[in-house]
């Protein structure tokens, strides 16, 4: 796939452009899928998907040939999305934090519970856990989700975002503590 | 016993933690870390994926749509970056040009010179010749001059004079013999007729008196040889400009 890819990108730069089309057909779905989980938004992650593979066709003169095509248009696609978390983190349009209020909300599933209250349970932390996200800065929002979604370790994370390995390790760690902080109460209750 | 912090205990989460049979052990032996480590564990296995919308098969194709509009092929892209490289090209081809004439040039003349030099070793060989004997006969020219001089104010002749005589002397033996094989019978006389002068001189016991130089002057006639000699120095001279001349023409 990877000898593949470079052959298409060497079709590209010879003038082919529709070979870069074959790129796109071959990469987008796992760009929407990493876009759609750092954003949780289907409009956006379609945002990224697009954007990513117009900056990737722009740098292609760029790309180097010992490197994975995948890997490189992933990291496009996260600056992209930090672009788009950082928009959205400015607008501040609708804040769902104030929906959730951690001190307003009381739900107490009992233990053993049958669907409904399981299913309640699942819904409660969902809601929490999409509020608990928008609270977290745009690079621990990404550094998370590479890290407990797609499972990329930190040397990853860190040459994604651009930043040092620690600084990686540590913005996954900020994440995690405030996602503790914003779903602990439902399993002290719980 | 030391407590793990939240930091390692998210880091063994993630199996990214450099101790990890350590941590293993001591969340085994501490319940206060163990029960630390199960709510974070339970936390984190609740963070799920957000559901993801179905994407159609020609998803890719759609993309590719919504984008290719706005992209250039690259092709046109190098044209006009054409001139640039355009430059760059033009000036090195020129830098190649001038280094591939100037080695051909030495090419050219080191394959020329060479057998032009290397298929006359005769005319060589005269060359040095030429030059040997020339400096031969301007040593023995001052020796007569100095002799006649000698002569001419009725002095003797002193020891380093004597000595060097001998050291011509020695050498005019060897120049007359290879003047010999040669056809060139001036030479060849003035020759022979200066090793006569130069053993006279040379064979003296003792120093030479204001009487043997006149009697030496006299019966060799040195002004005559010195006048001989003087006129091959010439003809030597001229001979060595020509060689030098043909081995230049030789060589272009």
């Amino acid at each position: 796939m990877g000898n593949d890819d470079h052959a298409l990108i060497r079709n590209v730069l010879a003038g082919e452009k529709n070979a870069y089309g074959l790129l796109v057909a071959r990469h987008s779905q796992s760009v929407f899928r990493v876009a759609f989980r750092i954003t949780e938004n289907e409009a956006d992650a379609e945002e990224i998907v697009q954007e990513a593979f117009l900056r990737g066709y722009l740098k292609l003169e760029d790309f180097d040939a010992r490197s994975n095509f995948r890997t490189w248009i992933y990291r496009i696609a996260m600056n992209c999305a930090l672009d788009v978390l950082n928009r959205r983190k400015n607008q501040a349009t609708l804040s769902i934090a104030e929906e959730y209020d951690s001190e307003k909300t009381t739900v107490q599933p009992a233990d053993g519970a049958a669907g409904p209250d399981r299913l309640l349970l699942s819904q409660e932390i969902e809601a929490r856990r999409q509020v608990a996200m928008e609270k977290l800065t745009p690079t621990e929002r990404l550094a998370f989700v590479m890290r407990h979604m797609e499972d990329r370790s930190t040397e990853e994370i860190a040459g994604a975002l651009g930043i040092a390995p620690n600084s990686a390790k540590q913005a996954v760690f900020r994440a995690v503590q405030k996602l503790r902080q914003s779903l602990a109460p439902l399993w002290v209750k719980s | 016993m030391k407590h793990l912090t939240e930091e390692e205990m998210i880091e063994h989460y993630y199996s990214e933690d450099f101790y990890k049979a350590e941590a293993e052990l001591h969340l085994q032996a501490c319940k206060h870390c163990a029960q630390a480590y199960e709510e974070i564990g339970k936390l984190l296995r609740s963070i799920r994926s957000p559901e993801m919308p179905a994407r159609s098969s020609d998803h890719g194709a759609q993309v590719w749509q919504s984008i290719q509009g706005s992209l250039q092929p690259y092709a046109s892209k190098r044209k006009r970056s054409y001139f640039r490289w355009f430059h760059l090209a033009y000036a090195t081809a020129c830098l190649l040009v001038l280094a591939g004439a100037f080695v051909a040039g030495r090419m050219w003349e080191h394959a020329h010179a060479k057998p032009s030099l290397a298929s006359n070793p005769q005319q060589a060989k005269e060359r040095v010749v030429l030059f040997v004997l020339d400096n031969h006969l301007d040593r023995s020219e001052r020796l007569l001059v100095q002799l006649n001089h000698a002569g001419a104010e009725r002095e003797s002749v002193d020891f380093p004079l004597q000595a060097e005589a001998q050291q011509l002397l020695t050498d005019n033996r060897l120049y007359r013999q290879s003047v010999a094989q040669a056809n060139d019978p001036l030479l060849a006389a003035a020759l022979d007729h200066l090793e006569r002068v130069l053993l006279e001189v040379a064979n003296s016991p003792g120093e030479l008196s204001a009487a043997d130089v006149a009697r030496i002057e006299q019966e060799m006639n040195t002004q005559g040889l010195l006048f001989q000699i003087r006129i091959l120095r010439t003809k030597i001279s001229e001979q060595t400009v020509n060689a030098q001349a043909v081995r230049k023409g030789a060589a272009l």
